[in-house]
């Protein structure tokens, strides 16, 4: 539109306006949590904003940030996140092996995460406190910050455990997902048939259904299910409740309808041709799709995988009332430091969490934000 | 294993400074309540090695499907005298009298929770409510500690005329178990049925009415977000100094005074709990410990030990204003004696029952329509009263 | 493609889905239309519990299970009918309530309770989510080349960010002493408490879900302004049409079917409306459908589950979605049959 008309300053105003307003909403209540869970707990739930955000009580404490370290900081992070979402790409094109772009990327993204862990934990820390001990007034403290909750949080509660837990459920959940709804996604694509159309709108009813009804069936069940099955499977029977290959299953199903429906529209781009050839090469249904469609279907997948890891990472009521305390992942753990007593270092200590919760989905939207668009609007633009 | 179970022993040794005369060698997980008391014991459980606890203030919400499942999900969990005869008559507790028998010798007899002759649990504390209360505040305006409801009501209103603290008065006003709670204490404290004698509920009457009107009276003096507010939330209300007055669990006296977290360490004293018409607006419970029933015989001697060590002396003597312990070895102090005053007063046990569980339930959700202005008194009595109907019937309670 | 190779494709797909949606949601519907109930009978027992260094022995009579040989609780099962629906939507005291015309009394009914709320949630946030969403991408689209990114970036946050993490983040924000209540306060010169009444803690469960979810809106919205037909809007400033005119006759038609999409999305997930309740801990006020069926299911202070009554309030609940889904299943039904 720019390009149609020049735009009076009123209106370039108002749109920029408005675009700085909703990015500081976007952003300030993570940035806001965030503050909270660096301060000592008087002034991570003091009256006033200022005393939240400059610390009093935790600076006196000794612990803090110097404007060199703020600074230095800012740079890093900036860094990171341009690296993260501009130049990585590039650098694997560039230097990545070349008759393997999937395992660089793969690799890429690892030494990525790696990479970062290292600069904000090990080389920042160091770098701060030699340039704070030579930076005279530039190296005291103004601003209070303390790791203490996050160490508590981390180490003396046991949230390490449930990161483990996240991370089984969410890779499980992951792969289990793609191979089955590819399959699926791609046979509903080049079949038109009755049984597909009827598939489809129950997956799309499916899809609308409240968890909780389905929760409420699997729940006695579950708990059971060691007296159920031990007819079938004799005394091997498991019981199902509180084992995570059980939640992932479980995930697994509630995620289905939306990636059939993803990978579907994702299918029906690819030209049916492709198939047809091959087959008229001699090839069955199945080798066609491993030959023909498979070294071409990885943007729709990659895409299609992001949106099961945010449902298995981010899910609440399944494993909440599936899983118990020893296998619980991140989400419900948080829930459940809310439930147990919370005086005021509780509290911050589950914020402490709740960011340490965000930190992983910060990285993936650095790094894979294209893809999270491309799969927001294909579903849109198929209709 | 036994490298681990060296580097357990190594590191409780390390961590208490002097080595615990426990070691657990079986596998033990534990299902409780949260409260100060709860956190105490089970870290001297933990002490002993191979323990995992899940501390919940709404653990009795998965406690009975937990312990329902074979083998049940764990071997120790917490009761009280609301949810122990539940899963007691459910089934679901193992007797322990053998277990007593080997290795509990020092426990008191007032300590088992015994039902048909079989001893169900073992009472670590007995608690009730008892009024807290700022000394300095109530000095400066020449208040005396409040004896009747009369009294709470004109000392709250001269605490917000001055205008010393930001509100009055705190309650556990919470919706769901917490405000039905408050009202079931009224309503008995005032001498009133909850049942008829075919097991209907009958609240909707003047007793029931008043009760109502004066929850919503001292609401006025309250946080406007006492909805919300349970009595984590009022203990740090009177922790931060923004209260002076409220009706707590004697299990919280410990925590308001603690110098670490408060900020009016000290100056929280306990009185009884409000007298009604008829005896103390306040119920006796009991909190205690039991083992699974779906639990292998092993596991339920190694959980009974770890009972035993969470309830042993020095347990009670390093914590003893935590809470009013069972034990022969606690001290009455300062802390407790709201509560004393409470139980001396004449505060009946909390009557729980079936019937009474389905129309806590009931009250819990029910007043809050009262509260917010939605109905009137008698109407939200009555919804209360058929609601609870309906859940007994669907449930079974009543044909 | 064959049967037998549709059949081999789809299976595990098909199987999973059966077992752990089908399955359970066949079981919810019979279930609605029973109820199952332990058998009690009526005991004499002796209690004996702590007092204050004393011990109180008392034998009371009361109702106890029924136990079989294993230990477990008997139960029963018959068949009700409708009871439980009737148990839900409470007809005879919504009867009333219209009868002396008084809106405050139909809104006492747990039911038409959460019905109100879930319907004008779901009515409210639509509109807002199209709009915003489609004011920033207007914005976006308007602006430099080199902010685009970043800002996208900044947008996706609230998205992926996990809900119950996101409601808990505006409630520290909001609750007692939250920075923005004491703004706000300082702005009106008065005490605020966004959780003392009804319509504060809904208007903050409002600007949740539109933070949450306008991003999506955005992005898609972005996505097809990229691909309005250039020539028609030359044609419309040929014409002195005004940036509005332009807007409101060639821009939205273009957008048309990505907001039918939007609205079909946002619909579905805006029904079923749950963790704003748990993260607002919103229930003395405000219930939604998928709360109420989770209250009938968790255990009551008796340790009884409502299930007929939780099983009755979801497949109501159902019924709701699927007339929502009908106008867009009809269109799906019509386009596939145009294309036959």
């Amino acid at each position: 539109m720019a390009a149609v008309q020049r735009q009076p300053a009123m209106l370039r105003a108002l749109s920029s306006g408005f675009l700085t307003f909703w990015c500081i909403i976007a952003f300030f209540p993570i940035f806001w949590i965030t503050v909270m869970s660096v301060k000592n707990p008087l002034d991570a739930l003091a009256k006033s904003p200022v005393q939240v955000f400059f610390g009093p009580r935790t600076l006196a404490q000794g612990d803090g940030l110097s404007i060199i370290d703020i600074v230095l900081g800012l740079i890093t992070i900036g860094l990171l996140i341009y690296i993260g979402r501009v130049r990585l790409a590039g650098w694997v094109k560039q230097y990545g092996l070349p008759n393997a772009p999937r395992i660089s990327w793969v690799l890429a993204v690892i030494l990525f995460c790696i990479a970062t862990i290292t600069v904000l934990f090990g080389i920042l820390p160091l770098l701060s406190s030699i340039l704070n001990s030579i930076g005279g007034p530039l190296g005291t403290n103004i601003v209070g910050l303390t790791t203490e909750h996050y160490e508590a949080v981390w180490f003396e509660r046991g949230f390490t455990r449930n990161f483990t837990n996240s991370l089984i459920v969410t890779a499980g959940v992951v792969t289990v997902s793609l191979t089955i709804g590819t399959l699926a996604g791609y046979a509903l694509a080049r079949s038109g048939g009755e049984i597909a159309f009827w598939l489809l709108v129950a997956a799309l009813i499916f899809r609308a259904l409240p968890h909780s009804v389905l929760v409420a069936g699997y729940l006695p069940v579950f708990i059971k299910s060691a007296d159920i099955l031990r007819p079938i499977l004799g005394e091997a029977a498991p019981t199902l409740y509180g084992q995570p290959w059980a939640v992932i299953i479980v995930l697994v199903a509630i995620n289905q309808p939306f990636t059939i429906w993803l990978l579907r529209s994702f299918f029906q781009n690819i030209p049916e041709e492709l198939d047809e050839a091959a087959k008229v090469d001699g090839c069955t249904h199945f080798q066609a799709f491993r030959l023909v469609i498979i070294p071409v279907m990885w943007p729709g997948v990659i895409t299609a995988g992001l949106f099961s890891f945010l449902l298995a990472y981010n899910d609440f009521l399944v494993t909440s009332l599936l899983l118990d305390g020893q296998n619980m992942t991140m989400v419900p753990a948080i829930a459940n430091m809310f439930n147990r007593e919370t005086n005021a270092s509780d509290e911050v200590q589950a914020i402490a969490a709740a960011v340490s919760i965000t930190a992983p989905l910060f990285l993936l939207v650095v790094l894979f934000q294209r893809q999270l668009v491309s799969g927001l609007t294909a579903g849109a633009v198929k209709g | 294993m036994i490298k681990k179970l060296l580097l357990a022993g190594a590191i409780s040794v390390a961590a208490t400074g002097f080595a615990y005369a426990c070691e657990n060698k079986v596998e033990i997980k534990s299902l409780s309540n949260a409260f100060p008391v709860y956190t105490v014991m089970t870290e001297a459980m933990a002490k002993c090695g191979n323990f995992q606890a899940e501390m919940d203030k709404d653990h009795r919400l998965k406690q009975e499907a937990a312990l329902s499942s074979k083998p049940s999900l764990y071997q120790l969990t917490s009761v009280t005298n609301q949810t122990g005869g539940a899963l007691a008559g459910a089934g679901l507790l193992r007797p322990l009298d053998d277990l007593i028998a080997k290795h509990g010798k020092d426990l008191a007899p007032s300590q088992l929770i015994k039902i048909d002759g079989k001893t169900i649990a073992v009472a670590a504390i007995v608690n009730t409510q008892h009024i807290m209360y700022r000394e300095d505040v109530f000095k400066d305006l020449g208040l005396s500690a409040p004896k009747s409801w009369d009294d709470v009501l004109s000392a709250a209103k001269a605490i917000k005329d001055s205008g010393k603290v930001d509100y009055a008065f705190g309650g556990y006003y919470k919706t769901g178990w917490n405000l039905g709670f408050e009202f079931i204490n009224q309503y008995l404290g005032d001498g009133g049925a909850l049942f008829d004698d075919k097991n209907h509920a009958s609240i909707n009457n003047e007793k029931g009415v008043a009760v109502l009107e004066r929850m919503k009276a001292l609401s006025g003096y309250m946080d406007p977000e006492y909805l919300v507010s349970d009595t984590a939330y009022m203990s740090k209300q009177f922790q931060a100094g923004t209260i002076a007055m409220g009706i707590n669990w004697a299990s919280r006296a410990g925590s308001v005074n603690d110098p670490n977290e408060s900020q009016v360490a000290g100056k929280i004293k306990m009185a009884a709990a409000p007298m009604g018409s008829a005896r103390p607006s306040a119920t006796l419970w009991w909190d205690g410990w039991a083992i699974a029933k779906n639990t292998s015989d092993e596991q339920a001697e190694a959980a009974f030990k770890l009972i035993i060590k969470a309830l042993s002396s020095e347990v009670v003597t390093a914590n003893n204003d935590v809470a009013i312990w069972t034990s022969p070895a606690f001290k009455p102090t300062e802390a407790a004696s709201g509560a004393i005053a409470t139980a001396q007063g004449g505060a009946a046990n909390f009557p729980a029952s079936k019937f009474l569980g389905a129309l806590h339930t009931e009250l819990g959700g029910g007043i809050a329509d009262y509260m917010t202005g939605a109905k009137d008194a008698a109407k939200t009595l009555a919804d209360i009263e058929a609601a609870y109907l309906t859940a007994a019937k669907e449930n079974g309670l009543i044909k | 493609m064959r049967f037998k190779t549709f059949a081999a494709f789809v299976a595990p797909s098909f199987v999973l889905m059966m077992l752990f949606i089908a399955a359970p949601l066949a079981s919810v519907f019979w279930q609605s239309f029973h109820v199952t109930q332990p058998v009690f009978n009526e005991v004499e027992v002796e209690t004996c519990t702590p007092g204050f260094g004393t011990t109180n022995c008392s034998i009371e009579k009361k109702v106890q299970l029924v136990l079989d040989d294993n230990g477990d609780p008997v139960t029963k099962t018959e068949f009700v009918g409708l009871q439980s629906y009737r148990n839900v939507l409470e007809l005879d005291r919504l009867g009333e309530a219209i009868g002396n015309a008084s809106w405050a009394q139909v809104m006492t009914i747990d039911f038409w309770k959460a019905l109100r709320f879930t319907l004008m949630f779901t009515l409210v946030t639509l509109p807002l989510v199209l709009g915003v969403g489609l004011a920033i991408a207007l914005a976006v689209n308007n602006s430099l080349s080199t902010i685009r990114g970043p800002v996208i970036f900044i947008s996706l946050l609230p998205f992926v960010i996990t809900p119950v993490i996101g409601a808990l983040a505006i409630r520290w924000l909001f609750i007692g002493n939250g920075i923005l209540t004491v703004g706000i306060e300082t702005m009106l010169g008065r005490d605020i408490s966004m959780f003392a009444q009804g319509w504060t803690i809904e208007l903050m469960m409002y600007f949740y879900r539109v933070w949450h979810v306008a991003p999506f809106a955005f992005v898609v919205f972005y996505a097809g302004l990229q691909t309005v037909n250039q020539d028609a809007l030359e044609s419309a400033v040929i014409d002195g049409a005004s940036r509005w005119q332009r807007l409101r006759f060639v821009i939205i038609p273009h957008l048309m079917p990505l907001i039918l999409f939007l609205s079909l999305i946002h619909l579905m997930d805006a029904y079923r409306v749950f963790e704003e309740i748990v993260g607002f801990s919103s229930q003395a006020y405000v219930i939604s459908l998928q709360w109420l069926t989770y209250e009938f299911l968790i255990p009551s202070e008796s340790g009884t589950r409502a299930i007929s009554r939780a099983s009755a309030s979801a497949m109501l609940t159902m019924i709701g979605i699927v007339i929502l889904l009908v106008v867009p299943l009809r269109r799906f039904w019509r386009d596939r049959h145009a294309r036959h």
